[in-house]
């Protein structure tokens, strides 16, 4: 059975430097959870306080309810599978995968079955045999993940797996890490500073800065609506404008300074009764412009362009001298060539709205988001 | 390299490759050749063999070597690999220094310590006094088997410590953690990961262990008394003052190069069935130990550098005591024991020993570059031969090239015996292949492009050699030619054979002021040399700015 992982309050000290300060996430059984988060903001940290390799110094974790805290990393049940892979490089392939079995003195036999079993599910059966030096990096991020899951942990851990890992072989490996994690159903906690690799295997997220949780939710979520600032510059691109709330038919409307888009989702109780001119910071991802020739719009002229076949990557100016980037799908006209004068609307349903310090977002919570 | 002009690194690679046929191959094949021919009438004979097989007294000292080797090798294991352990895994106050004393204690001839030990333990020694002190106990002294294993694997389990401490080192915490998440205990990690990673390197350093010992003559001699081993054997017959026979020394020493060479493979084989490239991107990180663990380990480390400095501590005390005639001490102190050596009219031994180590290391420093930017850089036949023959020296004892120089060049075209030439030729002969592996190493770091790009500027082959990758070899070099030149001022083995009067050195004056019972002066030369040994070691730390030594 899958297992909930509550973890509340905790605080992390390298001697005087306090690393997590009081950081709290629930992660439900089952679930593929990733943290993500810039270079040293903590995910390591995190990571090996849940395996038990870092001393907790306040809160608490608990597992399926019970507190973890005191219990010895070699009896918490958790795999976890380095970013070096760790194999252990005077055994073979066999002998490094059944290393938990025997640690838990299972019979032979049986230990040579459940070998087998996860060394197919993996794929590398027929690598039994062979020494870790004989095996390429994504055959031992194999062999390391069989012997993370052969132990039937409740909770898998993985640092980084894929970050040794060259492009083509990371695509493939994250696909089946995911496909892995499902047929077993272990709650997984996984480690990445890579977005893309975030978004394709999680099924939520957890984006980290310096030690803080920024956000929680789905890929999608975090991706379109973005808590703050932050979190909205770390995942995908994003052209930010300085811009102001006004009222449009007494809606909330986002004034560009003489382009005004009226909004529909703005949550203005935020902001109080007063919230009309309030001065707010809008994200555009380059996705969410439309280009026209006329019309609405701020004024911009493109600077070059670059033809990727799904789409066509704009740089333009816009008239207060701003560079933003704008992405379109190809169609059947012509790209604009540069030096062209162009309109540029954003579109209302998609872009996001912070208030002016980026602090957190206006846009009323339509759908799974928790707020960090 | 251009047909039309003969490259200068075939030139290079001739010389040299000539120096070592004539210092060498030569010296080797005419041992060789001793030893199954009767010097009479030139038949071919097996005799010296059977003599040796056949008769007890001869081949009894082969046991015995065996013995005392097999005895120290495990102590000296028993001891260093806990050691590397313990510093590596606890924060051990002091640490730092506990590992120089260490590699202090490594770095004096093994006999010093076997003379410094009968200071202490011997029939009149300072700790045998003590002992017989008390009532209804007799202590005799530790004589023998006993007193030879106890110096031996004193003096080599510094090399166990440091090759284990090195491939600790190189093992990323990660593999300790994988197994304790996988559900391994403290212990069980020891036994199922670190033993048999660091299996390669204590197999490596346990050759090197049995070798020295193996070949060691200076300890047993000392202390062993009646317990003669094969190296005394081979030193009596060929420089005794009774009934000496070269033809049967050069046959003893065939034996012991046909021991030394198959351990040699023995050895290689083993590193070829368990070697793993290990490198560490996050070391193990020493912790606090706690209670019992915390008192057991700091006991063991202080403890066993303590006894490993002993024999130095003793040596530098008693050259500060008064003594009547060199062998008995009156009690009080006095600086007679240097007015007699450092100061006396005639020390030479203290400005040969300086002298020759300097002549010695540079020509090792030179060869070593040249060979190993040859082999590594122009790889052909001939120096992949020159590569072969420079590691010979390596499984070579002391007193048999030794023996077989003096052989050699004693009479007939080329006469050396008794020059201060052939000493130096010895010793550098003998650190050669050191030398070659760490400039070999790091010459391998770095990247042919880097002279490819002086060439493509114009610079000539050589000019680049000399320009780009000598200045970019030499730190590393140098390092390393400190710690040669330090263990070349403690050369015994073979400049006992070659010595004259005129080129003593000053292990030779310890060795004979030792066996003349002249103890003053003998622990005045030896405080001189470790006082070098120790500032030369210095020196490399500061340089280096390492505390790791590779020997
Ligand atoms: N053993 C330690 N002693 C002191 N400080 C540490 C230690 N380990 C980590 N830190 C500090 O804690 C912070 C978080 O480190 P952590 O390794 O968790 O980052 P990370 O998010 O995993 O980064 P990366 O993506 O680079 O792996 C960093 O500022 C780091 O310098
Ligand atoms: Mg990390």
């Amino acid at each position: 059975m899958s297992v909930s992982i509550e973890i509340s309050d905790v605080i992390k000290k390298y001697q005087d430097n306090t690393v997590i300060k009081g950081l709290s996430l629930s992660i439900k059984p089952g679930e593929f959870f990733t943290l993500l988060g810039p270079s040293g903001c903590g995910k390591t940290t995190l990571l090996r306080m849940i395996i038990g390799f870092n001393s907790i110094e306040g809160g608490t974790i608990a597992v399926d309810g019970n507190v973890i805290n005191d219990i010895p990393v070699n009896k918490r049940n958790m795999g976890m599978v380095f970013q070096n892979y760790a194999i252990f490089p005077h055994l073979s392939v066999a002998d490094n995968v059944a290393f938990g079995l025997k640690q838990r003195n299972i019979p032979k036999d049986e230990q040579k079955k459940l070998v087998e079993e996860i060394l197919d599910v993996v794929k590398i059966g027929h690598l039994k045999d062979r020494m870790p030096t004989q095996l390429s990096g994504g055959q031992q991020q194999r062999v390391a993940l069989a012997r993370a899951i052969v132990i039937h942990p409740q909770v898998l851990l993985m640092d980084e797996p894929l970050s040794n890992l060259d492009a083509k072989l990371r695509v493939e490996m994250r696909n089946a890490i995911k496909s892995i994690q499902q047929k077993v159903g272990i709650t997984t906690v996984y480690v990445t500073h890579d977005q893309e690799e975030a978004l394709a295997v999680s099924d939520r997220i957890a984006v980290m800065n310096d030690g803080v949780i920024q956000q929680v939710g789905t890929p999608k979520h975090i991706y379109q609506r973005p808590y703050n600032r932050f979190v909205s510059h770390f995942i995908g691109l994003s052209n930010f404008f300085d811009a102001k709330l006004t009222k449009v038919n007494g809606m909330p409307a986002v004034d560009f300074g003489g382009y005004v888009e009226a909004m529909t989702n703005i949550d203005t109780t935020i902001l109080g009764d007063e919230w009309e001119n309030a001065p707010v910071m809008v994200a555009v991802r380059p996705e969410e412009f439309a280009v026209a020739k006329d019309g609405e719009g701020l004024e911009a002229t493109v600077l070059s362009s670059v033809f990727l076949g799904i789409s066509t990557h704009y740089f333009m100016r816009l008239a207060d001298g701003k560079d933003v980037e704008v992405i379109t799908p190809s169609d059947a006209n012509a790209i604009l060539p540069d030096g062209a004068k162009v309109k540029l609307r954003v579109l209302p349903q998609r872009i996001n709205v912070f208030t002016a310090d980026g602090s957190r977002t206006l846009i009323a919570d339509d759908e799974d988001g928790e707020p960090a | 390299m251009s047909l039309k002009k003969p490259s200068i690194w075939m030139a290079f690679t001739l010389v040299i490759l000539c120096f070592f046929v004539l210092f060498v191959v030569y010296p080797l094949f005419l041992i060789m050749y001793q030893s199954v021919v009767d010097p009479v009438n030139h038949q071919l004979t097996l005799d010296y063999f059977t003599k040796f097989f056949g008769r007890k007294f001869y081949w009894s000292t082969l046991v015995n070597s065996f013995s005392v080797t097999i005895c120290s090798t495990l102590l000296a294991a028993l001891i260093g690999l806990p050691m590397a352990y313990l510093l590596r895994s606890y924060k051990i106050p002091a640490s730092k220094y506990v590992n120089i004393l260490i590699v202090i204690s490594y770095l004096s001839p093994p006999f010093i310590g076997a003379y410094a030990w009968i200071q202490l333990l011997g029939r009149n020694g300072f700790i045998t006094q003590l002992i017989n002190q008390l009532p209804g106990i007799h202590f005799g002294g530790i004589y023998g088997f006993a007193g030879i294993v106890l110096v031996f694997s004193l003096q080599s389990f510094p090399l166990i410590y440091m090759y284990v401490s090195g491939a600790l080192k190189n093992m990323d915490s990660s593999l300790n953690e994988a197994a304790e998440s996988l559900g391994c205990g403290a212990f069980d990690r020891v036994r199922q990961i670190i033993l048999p990673l660091v299996m390669p390197s204590l197999l490596a350093g346990s050759l090197l262990v049995f070798m020295r010992v193996f070949s060691d003559f200076g300890t047993p001699m000392l202390i062993g008394e009646g317990y003669k081993t094969f190296p005394v054997l081979i030193y009596t017959q060929f420089m005794g003052e009774v009934s000496t026979d070269d033809h049967f020394a050069a046959s003893l020493c065939v034996i012991v190069v046909a021991i030394t060479l198959f351990l040699f493979f023995l050895q290689r084989m083993m590193a070829k069935h368990y070697s793993y490239a290990m490198t560490a991107l996050k070391p193990m990180q020493p912790v606090k130990a706690k209670g019992m663990e915390k008192i057991a380990s700091y006991l063991f480390v202080y403890g066993v550098c303590f006894i490993a400095m002993l024999p130095q501590l003793t040596v530098i005390f008693t050259s500060f005591l008064e003594t009547v005639g060199g062998a008995v001490y009156t009690g009080s102190f006095s600086l007679m024991n240097y007015e007699n050596t450092l100061f006396a009219k005639d020390n030479s031994s203290i400005f040969n020993t300086y002298a020759f180590g300097l002549a010695a290391i540079v020509f090792v420093v030179v060869l070593g570059i040249l060979i190993s930017y040859l082999t590594v850089r122009k790889p052909s036949m001939l120096t992949s031969l020159l590569d072969t023959l420079t590691m010979f020296p390596y499984i070579i004892p002391g007193s048999v090239l030794g023996i077989a120089l003096l052989s050699s060049f004693n009479s007939g075209l080329i006469v050396l015996s008794g020059t201060a030439l052939i000493i130096i030729i010895s010793l550098t002969i003998r650190r050669m292949p050191y030398t070659i592996r760490s400039s070999t190493a790091i010459i391998g770091q770095i990247s042919p492009s880097v002279e490819e790009a002086a060439v493509s500027l114009g610079a000539s082959e050589f000019t680049s050699f000399r320009k780009v990758m000598v200045p970019m070899m030499l730190p590393g070099v140098l390092a390393g030619a400190i710690m040669s030149w330090i263990t070349l001022i403690s050369e015994l083995s073979s400049s006992i054979i070659l010595y004259t009067q005129s080129t003593s050195t000053l292990t030779v004056a310890i060795y004979a002021e030792v066996i003349r019972s002249n103890f003053g002066n003998a622990a005045a030369y030896s405080t001189i040399l470790t006082l070098t040994s120790i500032l030369s070691l210095l020196l490399f730390f500061k340089l280096t700015k390492n505390e790791d030594i590779s020997v």
